[in-house]
């Protein structure tokens, strides 16, 4: 540990000195570098390649030129599109991306293939293609910023920063985004086109990324610390985001003075980590109004496509031939590539189970407690289902998890399989009648048999009200108190009084001598008044009517029928019963009474 | 950009004078791709007939005049609500001159000096290419700029008219082939004048002896050279003067309008309503970005026309030519002077100048664009 911090702290050294000897010596060289170029270009192969590069610029003019002639009207009306919410906002943002990168590609390419029909002198070749490059660059950061901040036109602003800062900020990321980019260009042009200005670049790129760093530090302090602390209001105060983002670039800057491929790696990796940083804020404004799955979902995917996007990054940064990194021989190369396989299937399994979770919640928070004394409908058979498939999505999900990720381990999961499998014959024989119960159960829940909160008669006399369902078993509440524990496969052929409707049947005997239409028409009336009833009304699904059924010796028997939905027949024939007497009573009419009268004819 | 229709077809008769002579010495120096000689030959048709006393009258009258109807149209200015391409073509426009001066001086002075001299292509691009190469990259850089400039002039003026329909598949390409050929016109003529150099060295001397002396006498015109910059960077300064005062004066009365759908924009007062909506954001067809040519911009008024600038001949004109209805104006043209103006917008803002050159198929276009703002 010692030797390595030492070997560390020399390689920085070194470069820090290496650092101020490019500093000491870029004047000088400077001037020399600047003489020399001058007397390339006051020559006769310095014009030709002066009209050349004329010419390329025309070229890419006019080809980016023909493209907005078409482009242009499209791209305007997707700017003039009324923006309702930050996510189409996004959409119109999206496209105007698309559309500037288009015109900004086209001019690259024009500029670039056209470069390749021209003999150049030594070196004007690589100094014209980096500095088209290097536009290209600048142009897309430009594109960039504008389309993220939108100056122009706060409609289509995509992250929430007020119209008085914002003209301030797009100026201070595209200085520094140019800085960087100036940095990252500029140099190797020196080196490679101009002889021995080694010292210069250097120089360059040093003072390029100092304003650079200077003024992201600066901008993290001006913006992030401010906005937060006027937006929070009177929200408990929290950590200022602008620390964390200042400590970034500092550390990023102090790591590239030490070494230069480090900091590729150090500016990714703190790149990883402010967008992640500012995930959760920017998908919620864009998602949060949606509520239920999506944020989320839409959080971890973005997560995660950052950090792979970061990790890729790195490897071409350092130039990993990513080809030939699954056969590399390094041990921890291959035990991280599986980690990656790993988390790449926590996050499917994460995504899947976070939808059905929030789906199935949402949906039962919908419908809210169930009410007993409700008749049960549609939402009650969905409060039946949705819970069992949440837990056995979540058992599936777990088992289909592990197994996957033993595999992508590299650990051989076929003899576990097997092994499963003896084991599974096994228990099988044991647990056949649970299989045949569950099973049962899918079918009786697939064909909507009983819901919770229906009064069922299964076979062996099993009834009662459904108040419980179970992967395995239905709970009934008999009328009297008991609790029934039946299984599936025991329940047999299934009669469900709860559904629909039923039709109620009762018999009125009167005297022989009653006028039967009159107790028919009487028997209507009552049927009419208690479908008016406004208690009554809504549980007579067809009204009472009643007709003359039977003649007995001495007594008419009068029979009544009316259609009400499950459960309310009693009340209602009890109410009928009620009407129906109080009219007898007001004709004058009596139930039969069963005496028999016996008339004695006298024959005399 | 205000300015009566006068101003505005002096400025595009000048502007036509101008690229017209630059045509022609761009299609002479792209002749050189076939041989120096050929240059020379077609010279006399191409080039001589703008170097007589008349055509350099011709040139200097329009150039003077382009210039200052240009500085005077800053000068008018009220806003900088400029479009990318009206931004471009006004840098280019204020650079050329300066860029120009250097040119024209070297070439006066060469023919007082040495007459004949520089009415030869081979000796003056001896002159570029070998012995004062700075000259050179300034030529580029002026056939670059002019012409861009020239090229947007000339493409937002036809794309508007009925014509382009049939001329625009081949004038754009014309239009950028043109300066290319003549680069590389310049580049292979300027190859074969490298060579004679090299193999000739009577020729040589001669064009060595010219340059000297012509060199002696450009070294003592500096001063007017300088004279001559400084002056126009002061026009220049008095132009963006008076653009500055008027809006740093308009800034202290603000106004507003309401458009149709219920938005409404804050500008000051003297700006169009065109100006105002670009400035606030409000989606506003504008395809000759306020020249008051293509008639997309138009409102209907209906509130407060009398807090509007009075119809202009130009603006009658552009109305009557699209078929516009009592009572619409072009955003552009119409000022706001005062309080109450409500507008609705007639073409959606994404009209593209087919708009302008079939004004009538695209009436029908104003609806769908008002119902999708009403029930945004």
């Amino acid at each position: 540990m010692a030797a390595w911090s030492a070997e560390l702290l020399a390689i920085a050294k070194a470069r820090l000195v290496a650092l101020g000897a490019d500093l000491a010596q870029a004047p000088q060289e400077a001037q020399h570098a600047l003489q020399s170029v001058h007397d390339a270009l006051m020559t006769g192969p310095g014009v030709r390649a002066g009209t050349y590069i004329a010419i390329l610029l025309l070229v890419g003019v006019a080809v980016e030129w023909l493209y907005w002639m078409y482009a242009y009207s499209p791209l305007r009306a997707a700017l003039s599109m009324p923006a309702g919410s930050p996510r189409e906002a996004l959409r119109i943002g999206l496209r105007r991306l698309a559309f500037g990168a288009a015109g900004i590609l086209l001019f690259t390419a024009a500029t670039i293939g056209a470069s390749a029909a021209f003999t150049w002198p030594p070196h004007v070749h690589g100094v014209v293609i980096a500095a088209t490059l290097l536009l290209l660059v600048l142009r897309l950061s430009w594109i960039g910023v504008a389309t993220v901040l939108t100056p122009d036109r706060p409609r289509l602003r995509l992250v929430p920063v007020a119209q008085a800062q914002v003209r301030w900020l797009a100026a201070g990321l595209m200085a520094a985004l140019a800085l960087l980019a100036f940095g990252r260009f500029l140099p190797p042009v020196l080196g490679e086109g101009v002889e021995q200005a080694q010292h210069v670049a250097g120089a360059l790129r040093l003072a390029a990324y100092t304003l650079a760093a200077l003024i992201l530090f600066v901008g993290a302090f001006a913006f992030f610390g401010r906005a937060r602390a006027r937006a929070e209001g009177a929200r408990p105060p929290l950590f200022p985001r602008s620390f964390p983002l200042a400590l970034l670039v500092v550390a990023v800057y102090a790591v590239w003075l030490m070494h230069d491929r480090a900091a590729a790696v150090a500016a990714i990796a703190a790149i990883v980590i402010a967008l992640q940083i500012g995930l959760r804020p920017t998908v919620y404004f864009y998602w949060g109004e949606e509520g239920g799955a999506l944020p989320a979902i839409v959080l971890s995917l973005a997560r995660f496509v950052v950090a792979l996007a970061g990790v890729g990054a790195v490897a071409l940064a350092l130039d990993t031939p990513l080809s030939s990194l699954a056969d590399s021989a390094s041990p921890w190369i291959r035990i991280g590539l599986r980690l990656l396989g790993v988390a790449v299937l926590a996050l499917l399994a994460h995504g899947v189970w976070i939808a059905i979770r929030s789906v199935v919640d949402h949906r039962l928070a919908r419908i809210g407690p169930v009410d007993p004394h409700e008749p049960p409908n549609a939402s009650s058979r969905l409060l039946t289902l949705l819970p069992l498939l949440r837990v056995t999505t979540a058992v599936l999900l777990l088992v289909l998890l592990v197994l996957c990720s033993l595999w992508a381990l590299g650990i051989e999961i076929t003899p576990l399989l097997a092994g499963a499998g003896v084991l599974g014959i096994a228990l099988g024989f044991g647990a056949q009648a649970l299989v045949r119960d569950i099973i049962a159960g899918i079918f009786y829940l697939a064909d909507d048999a009983f819901r919770v909160g229906e009064y069922i008669e299964g076979a062996g006399n099993t009834k009662g009200n459904v108040e419980r369902i179970t992967l395995r078993s239905v709970a009934l509440r008999h009328h009297n108190g008991p609790l029934h524990f039946v299984p599936y496969g025991a329940l047999g052929s299934v009669r469900n009084t709860s559904r629909d409707w039923v039709i109620d049947k009762f018999n009125l005997p009167l005297p022989i001598d009653v006028e039967s239409e009159k107790i028919r028409k009487m028997i209507k009336q009552i049927g009419e008044d208690m479908k008016q009833d406004a208690a009554i009304g809504p549980l007579m699904l067809e009204p009472l009517k009643g007709k003359l059924y039977r003649i007995d010796p001495g007594v008419k028997i009068f029979r009544c029928k009316f259609r009400s939905p499950p459960g309310k027949q009693f009340d209602v024939r009890a109410n009928a019963l009620k009407r129906i007497e109080a009219a007898l009573r007001k004709m004058g009419v009596q139930f039969a009474d069963g005496r028999q009268t016996v008339v004695v004819q006298n024959p005399g | 950009m205000g300015g009566s229709k006068t101003i505005r077809a002096v400025r595009l008769v000048s502007g036509l004078i101008l690229i017209t002579f630059v045509t022609c010495h761009l299609a002479n120096l792209a002749i050189g791709m076939r041989s120096l000689a050929q240059m020379e030959a077609w010279r006399a048709t191409l080039t001589v007939p703008w170097t007589t006393g008349a055509g350099q009258w011709l040139l200097a009258v329009a150039g003077t005049i382009h210039l200052s109807l240009g500085l005077y149209a800053v000068a008018s200015r009220r806003s900088l609500t400029l479009s990318a391409t009206d931004a471009a073509q006004l840098t280019l426009g204020l650079l050329t001159p300066p860029l120009l001066i250097a040119h024209v001086i070297a070439l006066a002075t060469a023919n007082r000096v040495s007459p004949g001299f520089a009415d030869n292509y081979g000796q003056i691009l001896a002159v570029y290419w070998s012995f004062a190469p700075a000259y050179a990259f300034l030529q580029l850089f002026v056939v670059v700029v002019v012409w861009l400039h020239g090229a947007i002039g000339l493409y937002s003026w036809l794309v508007l008219q009925p014509i382009w329909r049939r001329i625009g598949g081949f004038v754009l390409p014309v239009l950028f082939a043109l300066p290319i050929l003549a680069l590389l016109g310049f580049a292979s003529a300027g190859q074969e004048v490298l060579d004679r150099l090299a193999n000739d060295p009577a020729w040589r001397q001669m064009i060595l002896d010219n340059v000297g002396k012509i060199a002696k006498v450009t070294r003592e015109l500096a001063g007017l050279q300088n004279g001559l910059l400084q002056a126009y960077g002061l026009l220049v300064l008095l132009a963006f003067a008076i653009f500055g005062a008027r809006v740093l004066r308009a800034r202290l009365r603000p106004v507003e309008i309401a458009y149709d759908g219920g938005e409404r924009a804050q500008g000051r007062y003297g700006l169009s309503v065109l100006e105002i909506s670009l400035l606030n954001d409000v989606p506003h067809a504008h395809v000759c970005s306020g020249r008051g040519r293509c008639g997309t911009c138009r409102v209907r008024v209906d509130a407060g026309a009398q807090a509007l600038s009075p119809v202009g001949d130009l603006e009658r004109g552009t109305l009557e030519r699209v078929g516009a209805a009592a009572g619409e104006r072009l955003a552009c043209q119409a000022h706001v002077l005062g309080a109450g103006v409500r507008v609705t917008r007639l073409l959606p803002a994404f009209a593209d100048a087919t708009a302008a050159q079939a004004p009538h198929d695209w009436a029908a276009g104003a609806a769908p664009h008002v119902s999708a703002k009403e029930s945004a």
